[in-house]
């Protein structure tokens, strides 16, 4: 292979590796909007929290002795995963449920205010420096010739595909063939109707904020593990990228965000490699708005039909 | 009665004297201590604390200055311009006429019109953006040496000991790591090194893989970034993880052991120009002493550029026994200071005359040493 063919792969390899993790914390937007058609402005600091628990997990782990770093992780993830997930149930709770059913306006405004809350509670209770755990997973795979360009392939980067890819596949299953499953895909065809139909669509609505906190909590896993660094602030940029990448890639459809996620790492990547980094953001900010002139519900949106 | 009455008369008067004589004594000489104590930049500002707290323990215990005693008063303008320029409000309102500080450039710039405008003596310890004094301000001085001087010293050391074959120039796109890195450019440019790349990277951003790869193909030897130590740390470290070992280089502003906290092993030789570590100076033997049994670290680099702030102003209050901002801003323009970083003498600008800062090789311990 020439040493720019070699060059691309590298930076595809970078920019699916970003794009997974947006794609992961996209679901979480993408799900909340797809039932009851609002935006969860708290999901970017639920993945921030994620970030926060894993690294304390992992401390206080490793402060006690246990060696065995798969053990730390599984025990990381879950921790991870309940300690998120009990915040996003508890978002849903505090800040969409007393006020479902007023002005599409106001619970937007209340998860704004849900979000700010959560940003500083962090800062009060963790400081608001950046944490920083040693790097957990090292070393990868280097091929391509030395002497044109060598692609290195981590192992970190291996891990963060297939956790996603595993994520992803069992929430598609979930959806798709769980009784709950089913049940979240009709409260998002016709909320009113399902409720007439005996379904508990408070608890439908629940389990949404809680699985997306579940799948912001892997992503705040992995990232924090490859990055190594958190702050209290990680979440308004992450949340804000996995935002776009919900939109991106039509907000409400599953597959469009993971689609999304990964046009938009990918894209970020290509954009640093040929062209200053600094246009990174304004060539896929400015992707966003051309894709929605053009499909204003996104790539795989289903454009918004008025009911009658 | 009418005897009676004088007498009592005088007898308050005499109380009234004693006690607001004793007031007097009682009140003490407040300076100023304005920097960021939260915020992701807080660590400079402790450093900045640890300094001026010793040096007020110091002439206190010494007896004061004029027979008052010192009383440092610390304010938050957590690195934000914004804050920076309520907070120089604040100390105007407080009525306090001395201020160390404040710290990051951008926040120091917003808020020495305000102390010129009110006469307010203002030694910043940390701020090296050269445009701070250019604006003919008379009561703002500083202790540490200018950007400027730390983008030719990089300059000058990279042409002269570390020879790189391809160098690229990084920075924050920020007032200070943006004009660093363009110095170093320039600089190096007029010797006919040309960087091989000089881009931008986001403030808080946390992949750098893209760049990286860039930097890989490019097959840069040395990269020189100019900006602070969270996105530096990140760069080091992605690059140890990719197999990109370049030789790197930063400012002041990533020296700090948060930069090994962050890169681990990677933080490992990384060059920077930085203020001499005056903590390591014999003649700071006691000073230091005296810090560490607080349990406090003299070891940052503003530690004793803050020390050194505030003997300069007492000094000058000595000297002059006048504590009138346009006083003391004479004397310290027409004098010679023996302070904690050695000799200090000003420039009409208000800049030091001579450097303070030095290339150190950082190390993943948090400790540096002069590089070679």
């Amino acid at each position: 292979m020439s040493e720019f063919s070699l060059y691309l792969l590298q930076q595809l390899i970078n920019g699916l590796t970003i794009g997974s993790t947006y794609a992961l914390i996209a679901i979480g937007y993408t799900m909340v909007y797809g039932i009851i058609g609002m935006i969860n402005f708290a999901h970017g600091e639920i993945y921030m929290i994620g970030s926060y628990v894993t690294f304390i997990v992992i401390a206080g782990l490793m402060g006690m002795g246990i060696a065995s770093l798969p053990i730390i992780l599984i025990i990381a993830l879950v921790v991870a995963i309940f300690i998120s997930s009990t915040y996003g149930w508890t978002v849903e709770r505090v800040a969409y449920r007393p006020l479902r059913g007023t002005n599409r306006l106001i619970p937007l405004i209340s998860a704004i205010g849900m979000s700010i809350f959560l940003q500083n509670f962090v800062v009060l209770s963790q400081g608001s420096r950046d944490v920083a755990l040693p790097p957990q997973i090292t070393g990868g795979w280097n091929f391509g010739d030395p002497s044109l360009f060598e692609v290195s392939l981590s192992y970190m980067q291996v891990l963060i595909f297939a956790v996603t890819f595993i994520s992803m596949t069992l929430l598609t299953l979930f959806i798709s063939r769980s009784r709950m499953g089913r049940a979240c895909r009709a409260c998002s065809e016709d909320l009113g109707m399902t409720n007439l139909l005996g379904i508990d669509t408070n608890k439908i609505i629940a389990l949404t904020f809680i699985v997306g906190a579940a799948l912001a909590a892997i992503a705040g896993l992995l990232l924090g593990l490859y990055y190594g660094v958190v702050n209290p602030f990680v979440g308004f940029i992450a949340g804000l990228k996995a935002f776009t990448a919900a939109v991106l890639g039509g907000i409400g459809s599953i597959p469009g965000a993971m689609l999304g996620g990964l046009i938009l790492g990918v894209t970020e990547a290509m954009t640093a490699a040929f062209f200053p980094s600094e246009y990174k953001d304004v060539v896929s900010f400015g992707l966003l708005v051309t894709i929605l002139l053009f499909r204003p519900s996104g790539l795989l949106g289903k454009p918004e039909v008025e009911k009658v | 009665m009418n005897q009676f009455r004088k007498t009592l008369l005088s007898l308050s008067t005499a109380v009234c004297i004693m006690g607001l004589t004793a007031a007097a004594q009682a009140e003490t000489l407040k300076i100023g201590l304005a920097g960021p104590s939260t915020g992701p930049v807080a660590q400079y500002g402790d450093m900045q604390k640890i300094g001026v707290m010793a040096a007020i323990d110091d002439i206190n215990k010494a007896g004061g200055i004029n027979g008052m005693m010192l009383e440092g008063v610390v304010y938050d303008d957590a690195c934000d311009p914004k804050q920076a320029v309520a907070v120089a409000n604040k100390i105007v309102n407080d009525g306090i006429t001395q201020v160390v500080g404040h710290l990051c450039s951008s926040s120091t710039e917003p808020a020495t019109d305000i102390y010129d405008e009110e006469g307010i003596l203002m030694i910043t310890a940390a701020s090296t953006s050269p445009s701070i004094t250019e604006k003919g301000y008379k009561t703002i001085f500083r202790t540490i040496g200018l950007d400027s001087l730390q983008g030719s010293m990089a300059a000058e050391y990279i042409l002269n000991n570390a020879k790189p074959k391809r160098i690229a120039v990084i920075h924050d796109k920020q007032q200070y790591g943006e004009g660093l890195a363009t110095s170093v450019r320039d600089l190096l440019a007029e010797k006919g090194v040309k960087a091989a790349m000089f881009e931008g990277v986001t403030p808080g951003d946390k992949d750098f893989s893209a760049l990286i790869a860039k930097l890989k193909k490019e097959n840069v030897d040395f990269v020189y970034y100019g900006g602070y130590h969270p996105e530096l740390g990140l760069i080091l470290r992605q690059s140890a993880e990719k197999g990109f070992n370049a030789q790197f280089m930063g400012p002041e502003g990533v020296v700090n052991s948060d930069l090994a906290k962050i890169a681990g092993k990677a933080s490992e030789g990384v060059l920077a120009t930085a203020p001499k570590s005056f903590d390591q100076n014999p003649i700071n033997e006691t000073r230091v002493a005296a810090i560490k049994a607080k349990g406090e670290d003299p070891t940052g680099p503003f530690v004793f550029t803050a020390y050194a702030a505030v003997e300069v102003m007492t000094d000058a209050m000595t000297a002059t026994k006048s504590t009138d901002a346009e006083v003391l801003s004479d004397y310290i323009r027409e004098h010679d200071f023996d302070t904690a970083i050695g000799k200090v003498k000003y420039d009409e600008k208000g800049d030091l005359t001579e450097s303070t800062f030095l290339v150190y090789r950082l190390h993943q311990d948090g400790s540096k040493t002069p590089a070679e």
